[in-house]
Protein backbone atom coordinates (compact mmCIF):
# COMPACT_ATOMS: atom_id res chain seq x y z
CA UNK A 1 0.00 0.00 0.00
CA UNK A 2 1.82 3.22 -0.96
CA UNK A 3 1.33 6.38 1.14
CA UNK A 4 -1.69 7.85 1.51
CA UNK A 5 -2.00 10.60 -1.19
CA UNK A 6 1.06 8.95 -3.36
CA UNK A 7 -1.04 6.87 -5.84
CA UNK A 8 -3.81 9.69 -6.60
CA UNK A 9 -0.96 11.90 -7.33
CA UNK A 10 0.89 9.19 -9.26
CA UNK A 11 -2.13 9.48 -11.79
CA UNK A 12 -2.48 12.94 -11.99
CA UNK A 13 1.46 13.25 -12.95
CA UNK A 14 0.61 10.31 -15.61
CA UNK A 15 -1.76 12.56 -17.01
CA UNK A 16 0.74 15.50 -17.30
CA UNK A 17 -0.69 17.51 -13.92
CA UNK A 18 1.73 19.89 -12.60
CA UNK A 19 0.92 20.70 -9.67
CA UNK A 20 0.91 16.99 -8.66
CA UNK A 21 4.38 16.76 -9.57
CA UNK A 22 5.13 19.97 -7.44
CA UNK A 23 3.45 18.12 -4.50
CA UNK A 24 5.80 14.86 -5.15
CA UNK A 25 8.72 17.03 -5.27
CA UNK A 26 7.60 18.67 -2.07
CA UNK A 27 6.88 15.33 -0.27
CA UNK A 28 9.85 14.12 -1.26
CA UNK A 29 13.09 16.47 -2.81
CA UNK A 30 14.74 17.22 0.51
CA UNK A 31 14.77 13.27 0.90
CA UNK A 32 16.24 12.90 -2.16
CA UNK A 33 18.41 15.23 -1.85
CA UNK A 34 19.40 14.10 1.43
CA UNK A 35 20.34 10.52 0.33
CA UNK A 36 22.43 11.98 -2.55
CA UNK A 37 23.99 14.50 -0.54
CA UNK A 38 24.84 11.81 1.72
CA UNK A 39 26.47 10.10 -0.83
CA UNK A 40 28.41 12.32 -2.70
CA UNK A 41 29.13 14.84 -0.28
CA UNK A 42 28.45 17.47 -2.71
CA UNK A 43 25.53 19.79 -3.05
CA UNK A 44 25.82 20.57 -6.28
CA UNK A 45 26.17 17.10 -7.75
CA UNK A 46 23.75 16.20 -4.84
CA UNK A 47 21.07 18.63 -6.79
CA UNK A 48 21.43 16.98 -10.31
CA UNK A 49 20.57 13.88 -8.75
CA UNK A 50 17.53 14.91 -7.02
CA UNK A 51 16.63 16.67 -9.81
CA UNK A 52 17.24 13.90 -12.19
CA UNK A 53 15.64 11.32 -10.16
CA UNK A 54 12.22 13.48 -9.60
CA UNK A 55 12.51 14.69 -13.74
CA UNK A 56 12.17 10.83 -14.02
CA UNK A 57 9.09 10.64 -12.17
CA UNK A 58 7.68 13.09 -14.09
CA UNK A 59 8.90 12.32 -17.80
CA UNK A 60 8.09 8.14 -17.31
CA UNK A 61 5.88 8.07 -14.20
CA UNK A 62 5.37 4.83 -15.47
CA UNK A 63 8.52 3.18 -14.39
CA UNK A 64 7.21 3.36 -10.49
CA UNK A 65 5.62 0.09 -9.86
CA UNK A 66 2.86 0.27 -7.44
CA UNK A 67 2.25 -2.82 -5.52
CA UNK A 68 6.30 -3.00 -4.85
CA UNK A 69 6.69 -0.17 -2.12
CA UNK A 70 6.16 2.76 -1.71
CA UNK A 71 6.96 5.48 -3.84
CA UNK A 72 9.31 7.10 -0.95
CA UNK A 73 11.35 4.07 -0.80
CA UNK A 74 11.44 3.79 -4.48
CA UNK A 75 12.69 7.17 -5.08
CA UNK A 76 15.25 7.08 -1.92
CA UNK A 77 16.53 3.38 -3.94
CA UNK A 78 16.86 5.89 -6.69
CA UNK A 79 18.69 8.43 -5.96
CA UNK A 80 20.73 6.02 -4.22
CA UNK A 81 21.76 4.23 -6.89
CA UNK A 82 22.03 7.21 -9.12
CA UNK A 83 24.46 8.91 -6.64
CA UNK A 84 26.03 5.58 -6.14
CA UNK A 85 26.80 5.46 -9.99
CA UNK A 86 27.65 9.29 -10.34
CA UNK A 87 30.66 8.63 -7.15
CA UNK A 88 31.63 5.54 -9.06
CA UNK A 89 31.79 7.07 -12.36
CA UNK A 90 29.70 4.55 -13.56
CA UNK A 91 27.23 4.51 -16.23
CA UNK A 92 23.55 4.32 -14.78
CA UNK A 93 22.58 0.75 -14.05
CA UNK A 94 19.77 0.08 -13.02
CA UNK A 95 17.02 -1.86 -14.68
CA UNK A 96 13.14 -2.09 -13.35
CA UNK A 97 13.84 -5.65 -11.30
CA UNK A 98 17.62 -4.15 -10.01
CA UNK A 99 16.17 -0.99 -8.97
CA UNK A 100 14.04 -2.06 -6.03
CA UNK A 101 12.44 -5.22 -4.66
CA UNK A 102 10.75 -3.46 -1.80
CA UNK A 103 9.10 -5.82 0.58
CA UNK A 104 5.59 -4.40 1.52
CA UNK A 105 5.69 -5.96 4.51
CA UNK A 106 8.21 -3.48 6.05
CA UNK A 107 7.64 -0.50 3.59
CA UNK A 108 4.17 -0.18 3.70
CA UNK A 109 2.20 2.92 5.92
CA UNK A 110 4.50 1.95 8.60
CA UNK A 111 7.56 3.57 6.55
CA UNK A 112 6.03 7.18 7.03
CA UNK A 113 5.89 7.15 10.23
CA UNK A 114 8.85 8.94 11.89
CA UNK A 115 9.30 6.49 14.77
CA UNK A 116 10.08 3.73 12.37
CA UNK A 117 13.16 6.05 10.90
CA UNK A 118 14.17 6.98 14.00
CA UNK A 119 14.58 3.43 15.39
CA UNK A 120 16.20 2.39 12.48
CA UNK A 121 19.21 5.21 13.12
CA UNK A 122 19.01 3.64 16.55
CA UNK A 123 19.79 0.34 15.50
CA UNK A 124 22.60 1.48 12.70
CA UNK A 125 24.15 4.07 15.33
CA UNK A 126 23.98 0.85 17.62
CA UNK A 127 26.08 -1.70 15.50
CA UNK A 128 29.24 -2.18 16.48
CA UNK A 129 31.66 0.05 14.73
CA UNK A 130 33.21 -2.87 11.95
CA UNK A 131 29.81 -3.72 11.16
CA UNK A 132 28.88 0.03 10.75
CA UNK A 133 31.93 0.69 8.62
CA UNK A 134 31.01 -2.05 6.31
CA UNK A 135 27.22 -1.35 6.00
CA UNK A 136 28.84 2.75 5.00
CA UNK A 137 31.13 1.43 2.88
CA UNK A 138 28.62 -0.81 1.26
CA UNK A 139 25.84 0.86 0.71
CA UNK A 140 26.30 4.56 0.72
CA UNK A 141 30.06 4.32 -1.29
CA UNK A 142 29.46 1.47 -3.47
CA UNK A 143 32.31 -0.23 -2.67
CA UNK A 144 31.75 -4.42 -3.47
CA UNK A 145 32.88 -6.94 -0.91
CA UNK A 146 36.80 -7.27 -2.33
CA UNK A 147 37.39 -3.41 -2.01
CA UNK A 148 35.61 -3.47 1.51
CA UNK A 149 38.05 -6.30 2.12
CA UNK A 150 41.09 -4.13 0.99
CA UNK A 151 40.29 -1.14 2.57
CA UNK A 152 39.44 -2.28 5.65
CA UNK A 153 42.44 -4.81 5.31
CA UNK A 154 40.12 -7.29 6.59
CA UNK A 155 39.43 -11.17 5.37
CA UNK A 156 36.84 -10.89 2.75
CA UNK A 157 34.60 -13.92 4.85
CA UNK A 158 34.96 -11.20 7.91
CA UNK A 159 33.46 -8.22 5.78
CA UNK A 160 30.24 -10.40 4.59
CA UNK A 161 29.78 -11.56 8.43
CA UNK A 162 29.67 -7.96 9.26
CA UNK A 163 27.37 -7.06 6.63
CA UNK A 164 25.00 -9.86 7.54
CA UNK A 165 24.89 -9.35 11.28
CA UNK A 166 24.12 -5.72 10.16
CA UNK A 167 21.09 -7.01 8.10
CA UNK A 168 20.03 -9.48 10.77
CA UNK A 169 20.20 -6.42 13.47
CA UNK A 170 18.27 -4.38 10.85
CA UNK A 171 15.76 -6.84 10.15
CA UNK A 172 15.19 -7.57 13.48
CA UNK A 173 14.20 -3.69 14.43
CA UNK A 174 12.02 -3.62 11.32
CA UNK A 175 10.06 -6.76 12.12
CA UNK A 176 9.68 -5.74 15.81
CA UNK B 1 27.78 -17.48 -2.38
CA UNK B 2 25.35 -20.28 -2.23
CA UNK B 3 24.10 -21.18 1.01
CA UNK B 4 22.43 -24.71 1.37
CA UNK B 5 21.21 -24.59 -2.33
CA UNK B 6 20.15 -20.75 -1.71
CA UNK B 7 22.04 -17.35 -1.84
CA UNK B 8 23.53 -15.97 1.20
CA UNK B 9 21.41 -12.93 2.31
CA UNK B 10 24.87 -10.94 2.55
CA UNK B 11 25.11 -11.75 -1.39
CA UNK B 12 21.51 -10.76 -1.68
CA UNK B 13 22.59 -7.54 -0.20
CA UNK B 14 24.92 -7.01 -2.36
CA UNK B 15 23.36 -7.70 -5.13
CA UNK B 16 20.63 -5.26 -3.97
CA UNK B 17 23.14 -2.49 -3.62
CA UNK B 18 24.81 -3.19 -6.76
CA UNK B 19 28.00 -4.28 -5.27
CA UNK B 20 28.38 -7.75 -6.99
CA UNK B 21 30.51 -8.64 -10.27
CA UNK B 22 28.95 -8.90 -13.42
CA UNK B 23 29.00 -12.29 -13.34
CA UNK B 24 27.78 -12.55 -9.94
CA UNK B 25 24.76 -10.20 -10.23
CA UNK B 26 23.92 -12.52 -13.39
CA UNK B 27 24.01 -15.53 -11.29
CA UNK B 28 22.11 -13.83 -8.51
CA UNK B 29 19.48 -12.99 -11.50
CA UNK B 30 18.85 -16.30 -12.71
CA UNK B 31 18.62 -18.13 -9.21
CA UNK B 32 16.33 -15.27 -8.20
CA UNK B 33 14.33 -15.96 -11.54
CA UNK B 34 14.06 -19.61 -10.36
CA UNK B 35 13.77 -19.63 -6.73
CA UNK B 36 10.89 -18.10 -5.15
CA UNK B 37 12.58 -18.27 -1.36
CA UNK B 38 15.48 -15.98 -2.29
CA UNK B 39 13.43 -13.93 -4.59
CA UNK B 40 11.06 -13.15 -1.09
CA UNK B 41 14.30 -12.61 0.72
CA UNK B 42 16.17 -10.60 -1.67
CA UNK B 43 12.67 -8.34 -1.37
CA UNK B 44 12.62 -8.07 1.77
CA UNK B 45 16.65 -7.14 2.02
CA UNK B 46 15.59 -4.79 -0.33
CA UNK B 47 13.11 -3.39 1.89
CA UNK B 48 15.53 -3.39 4.56
CA UNK B 49 17.84 -1.33 2.35
CA UNK B 50 15.40 1.19 0.88
CA UNK B 51 14.58 2.42 5.31
CA UNK B 52 18.60 3.13 5.50
CA UNK B 53 18.72 5.09 2.92
CA UNK B 54 15.30 6.66 3.71
CA UNK B 55 16.89 6.81 7.37
CA UNK B 56 19.43 9.91 6.30
CA UNK B 57 19.72 12.43 8.29
CA UNK B 58 17.57 15.52 6.45
CA UNK B 59 18.85 18.46 4.99
CA UNK B 60 17.41 21.45 3.76
CA UNK B 61 17.06 21.97 -0.14
CA UNK B 62 19.70 24.22 -1.71
CA UNK B 63 18.10 27.82 -2.71
CA UNK B 64 16.20 27.46 -5.80
CA UNK B 65 15.69 23.66 -6.27
CA UNK B 66 12.37 24.05 -5.85
CA UNK B 67 11.99 26.86 -8.63
CA UNK B 68 14.69 25.01 -10.73
CA UNK B 69 12.41 22.04 -10.91
CA UNK B 70 9.08 24.06 -11.58
CA UNK B 71 10.65 25.73 -14.23
CA UNK B 72 12.03 21.88 -15.18
CA UNK B 73 8.98 19.86 -15.64
CA UNK B 74 7.22 23.45 -17.57
CA UNK B 75 9.57 22.62 -19.92
CA UNK B 76 9.26 19.36 -21.02
CA UNK B 77 5.76 17.78 -20.87
CA UNK B 78 5.58 13.99 -18.95
CA UNK B 79 6.51 11.75 -21.89
CA UNK B 80 3.18 10.21 -22.79
CA UNK B 81 0.76 11.35 -25.07
CA UNK B 82 -2.24 13.18 -23.52
CA UNK B 83 -4.35 12.53 -26.45
CA UNK B 84 -4.44 9.18 -25.87
CA UNK B 85 -5.81 8.99 -22.86
CA UNK B 86 -9.29 8.30 -22.70
CA UNK B 87 -11.42 11.17 -22.52
CA UNK B 88 -13.14 11.06 -18.71
CA UNK B 89 -16.74 11.29 -19.57
CA UNK B 90 -18.67 12.70 -16.73
CA UNK B 91 -21.65 10.64 -16.11
CA UNK B 92 -22.65 12.49 -12.59
CA UNK B 93 -26.35 14.16 -13.33
CA UNK B 94 -27.11 17.64 -13.18
CA UNK B 95 -28.37 18.43 -10.06
CA UNK B 96 -31.79 20.08 -10.03
CA UNK B 97 -33.02 21.71 -7.13
CA UNK B 98 -36.21 19.97 -5.90
CA UNK B 99 -39.86 21.43 -5.59
CA UNK B 100 -41.73 20.04 -2.99
CA UNK B 101 -44.33 18.41 -4.55
CA UNK B 102 -46.60 17.00 -1.78
CA UNK B 103 -49.28 16.42 -4.34
CA UNK B 104 -47.21 13.49 -5.65
CA UNK B 105 -48.67 10.16 -4.32
CA UNK B 106 -46.32 8.20 -1.93
CA UNK B 107 -46.44 5.49 -4.27
CA UNK B 108 -44.94 7.63 -7.02
CA UNK B 109 -42.45 8.77 -4.44
CA UNK B 110 -41.68 5.32 -3.43
CA UNK B 111 -40.91 4.23 -7.17
CA UNK B 112 -38.72 7.40 -8.01
CA UNK B 113 -36.64 6.67 -5.03
CA UNK B 114 -36.28 3.48 -5.93
CA UNK B 115 -35.13 4.43 -9.58
CA UNK B 116 -33.04 6.89 -8.01
CA UNK B 117 -30.75 4.54 -6.18
CA UNK B 118 -30.32 2.20 -9.02
CA UNK B 119 -28.95 4.73 -11.14
CA UNK B 120 -26.87 5.74 -8.46
CA UNK B 121 -25.64 1.90 -8.17
CA UNK B 122 -25.11 1.91 -11.54
CA UNK B 123 -23.44 5.45 -12.50
CA UNK B 124 -20.71 4.30 -9.82
CA UNK B 125 -20.36 0.61 -11.28
CA UNK B 126 -20.03 2.78 -14.62
CA UNK B 127 -17.55 5.52 -12.92
CA UNK B 128 -15.02 2.36 -11.55
CA UNK B 129 -15.52 1.12 -15.03
CA UNK B 130 -14.47 3.98 -16.99
CA UNK B 131 -11.64 4.94 -14.07
CA UNK B 132 -10.02 1.36 -14.95
CA UNK B 133 -10.16 1.38 -18.58
CA UNK B 134 -8.63 4.81 -18.40
CA UNK B 135 -5.93 4.00 -16.17
CA UNK B 136 -5.24 1.39 -18.20
CA UNK B 137 -5.02 3.35 -21.31
CA UNK B 138 -2.71 5.97 -19.78
CA UNK B 139 -0.23 2.73 -19.18
CA UNK B 140 -0.49 1.69 -22.33
CA UNK B 141 0.41 5.25 -23.63
CA UNK B 142 3.07 5.54 -21.08
CA UNK B 143 5.16 2.53 -22.02
CA UNK B 144 5.42 3.45 -25.64
CA UNK B 145 5.61 7.24 -25.47
CA UNK B 146 9.52 6.67 -24.95
CA UNK B 147 9.93 4.52 -28.43
CA UNK B 148 7.65 6.96 -29.74
CA UNK B 149 9.67 10.22 -29.20
CA UNK B 150 12.79 8.33 -30.25
CA UNK B 151 11.33 7.60 -33.75
CA UNK B 152 9.35 11.12 -33.93
CA UNK B 153 12.86 12.62 -32.99
CA UNK B 154 14.66 10.44 -35.59
CA UNK B 155 12.06 10.86 -38.34
CA UNK B 156 10.71 14.80 -37.81
CA UNK B 157 11.42 16.97 -41.03
CA UNK B 158 12.37 19.76 -38.77
CA UNK B 159 15.34 18.06 -36.98
CA UNK B 160 18.69 18.58 -37.51
CA UNK B 161 20.87 16.36 -38.47
CA UNK B 162 24.61 16.71 -37.69
CA UNK B 163 27.72 14.42 -38.49
CA UNK B 164 30.71 14.88 -35.86
CA UNK B 165 33.93 14.31 -36.71
CA UNK B 166 37.49 14.71 -35.46
CA UNK B 167 39.25 18.50 -35.96
CA UNK B 168 41.73 16.60 -37.78
CA UNK B 169 42.20 14.42 -40.37
CA UNK B 170 42.04 11.34 -38.05
CA UNK B 171 39.41 9.28 -39.89
CA UNK B 172 38.68 7.09 -36.76
CA UNK B 173 36.26 8.72 -34.09
CA UNK B 174 32.59 10.23 -35.36
CA UNK B 175 29.22 10.58 -34.21
CA UNK B 176 25.75 12.00 -35.49
CA UNK B 177 23.47 14.20 -33.31
CA UNK B 178 19.77 14.91 -33.97
CA UNK B 179 18.53 17.20 -32.54
CA UNK B 180 14.60 18.87 -32.09
CA UNK B 181 15.04 22.20 -30.54
CA UNK B 182 11.35 22.75 -30.02
CA UNK B 183 10.88 19.43 -28.08
CA UNK B 184 14.63 19.88 -26.42
CA UNK B 185 15.21 16.49 -28.03
CA UNK B 186 18.33 15.01 -28.60
CA UNK B 187 19.76 11.65 -29.94
CA UNK B 188 23.60 11.40 -30.23
CA UNK B 189 25.57 8.07 -31.21
CA UNK B 190 28.90 7.69 -31.44
CA UNK B 191 31.63 5.20 -32.49
CA UNK B 192 35.19 4.67 -32.85
CA UNK B 193 35.59 6.48 -29.88
CA UNK B 194 38.94 6.44 -28.18
CA UNK B 195 39.16 5.03 -24.66
CA UNK B 196 39.32 7.57 -21.70
CA UNK B 197 41.48 8.21 -19.15
CA UNK B 198 41.25 7.01 -15.78
CA UNK B 199 38.33 9.10 -13.94
CA UNK B 200 37.27 10.83 -17.44
CA UNK B 201 34.43 11.05 -19.07
CA UNK B 202 33.18 12.42 -22.85
CA UNK B 203 30.68 15.25 -22.57
CA UNK B 204 28.47 16.34 -25.38
CA UNK B 205 27.70 19.98 -25.46
CA UNK B 206 24.71 21.69 -27.10
CA UNK B 207 26.11 25.44 -28.60
CA UNK B 208 23.38 27.60 -28.67
CA UNK B 209 22.56 29.49 -31.74
CA UNK B 210 21.61 32.96 -29.64
CA UNK B 211 25.76 33.09 -28.11
CA UNK B 212 25.03 31.94 -24.77
CA UNK B 213 27.34 29.42 -22.88
CA UNK B 214 27.70 25.74 -24.26
CA UNK B 215 24.71 23.66 -22.55
CA UNK B 216 25.59 20.39 -21.55
CA UNK B 217 23.98 17.51 -22.93
CA UNK B 218 24.99 14.02 -21.05
CA UNK B 219 28.11 12.06 -19.95
CA UNK B 220 29.06 8.77 -21.64
CA UNK B 221 31.84 6.41 -21.99
CA UNK B 222 32.37 4.39 -25.01
CA UNK B 223 32.01 0.41 -25.01
CA UNK B 224 34.87 -1.88 -25.80
CA UNK B 225 33.87 -1.17 -29.27
CA UNK B 226 34.17 2.91 -29.43
CA UNK B 227 30.38 3.39 -29.51
CA UNK B 228 28.26 5.25 -27.16
CA UNK B 229 25.17 6.77 -27.01
CA UNK B 230 22.72 9.28 -25.63
CA UNK B 231 19.04 9.55 -25.80
CA UNK B 232 16.58 12.08 -24.88
CA UNK B 233 19.14 14.20 -22.58
CA UNK B 234 17.36 16.08 -19.95
CA UNK B 235 18.10 19.85 -22.38
CA UNK B 236 15.82 23.19 -21.95
CA UNK B 237 13.42 23.15 -24.91
CA UNK B 238 13.70 26.19 -27.90
CA UNK B 239 17.46 26.29 -27.89
CA UNK B 240 18.42 26.69 -30.99
CA UNK B 241 21.80 24.96 -31.79
CA UNK B 242 25.01 26.46 -33.52
CA UNK B 243 26.91 23.60 -33.25
CA UNK B 244 27.57 20.23 -31.25
CA UNK B 245 30.65 19.66 -29.62
CA UNK B 246 32.13 17.17 -27.35
CA UNK B 247 35.21 16.86 -24.58
CA UNK B 248 36.85 15.10 -22.30
CA UNK B 249 35.88 15.87 -18.67
CA UNK B 250 36.02 14.82 -15.12
CA UNK B 251 33.75 11.33 -14.95
CA UNK B 252 31.13 12.84 -12.89
CA UNK B 253 30.98 16.00 -15.52
CA UNK B 254 31.23 19.72 -16.03
CA UNK B 255 29.60 23.02 -15.98
CA UNK B 256 31.69 24.44 -18.80
CA UNK B 257 33.54 22.34 -21.44
CA UNK B 258 37.23 22.67 -20.02
CA UNK B 259 39.15 20.32 -22.32
CA UNK B 260 39.65 20.78 -26.07
CA UNK B 261 36.88 19.72 -28.32
CA UNK B 262 37.46 16.09 -29.12
CA UNK B 263 34.62 15.77 -31.61
CA UNK B 264 32.32 18.91 -33.29
CA UNK B 265 29.82 19.71 -35.65
CA UNK B 266 28.16 22.45 -37.01
CA UNK B 267 23.95 22.11 -37.16
CA UNK B 268 22.86 23.67 -40.56
CA UNK B 269 21.27 26.91 -40.95
CA UNK B 270 17.70 26.65 -41.29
Amino acid sequence: MAPAGDARLLDRVRAGDQQAMTDIFDRYGRMVYSVALRVLEDPGHAEDVMQEVLFKVWREPHTFLEGRGSLGAWLAVMARNRAIDALRRRRPTETVDDVVLVSKTNLASEIEQSSMIEKVRGVLKGLPLEQQTSMELAYFEGLSHSEIAARTGDPLGTVKTRIRAALISLRKALEA
Amino acid sequence: MMDGGHIAQEDLALFAMHSCSEEESAAVRSHVKECAACRSELEKVSGDLAVVAMSVELHPLPEGARQRFIERISAAPVAMERGTQAPVISIRKEQTARRPLAWIPWAAAAALAFVAVSLAVEINSLNHRLQSESNQLAELAAANAHAQEVLEVLTAPAAQRVVLTAGKAAPAPSARAVYLPARGALIFQASNMGPLPENKAYELWVIPANGKAPIPAGLFWPDATGSASLVLPPLPVGVEAKAFGVTIERAEGSATPTSPIVLAGAAPTS
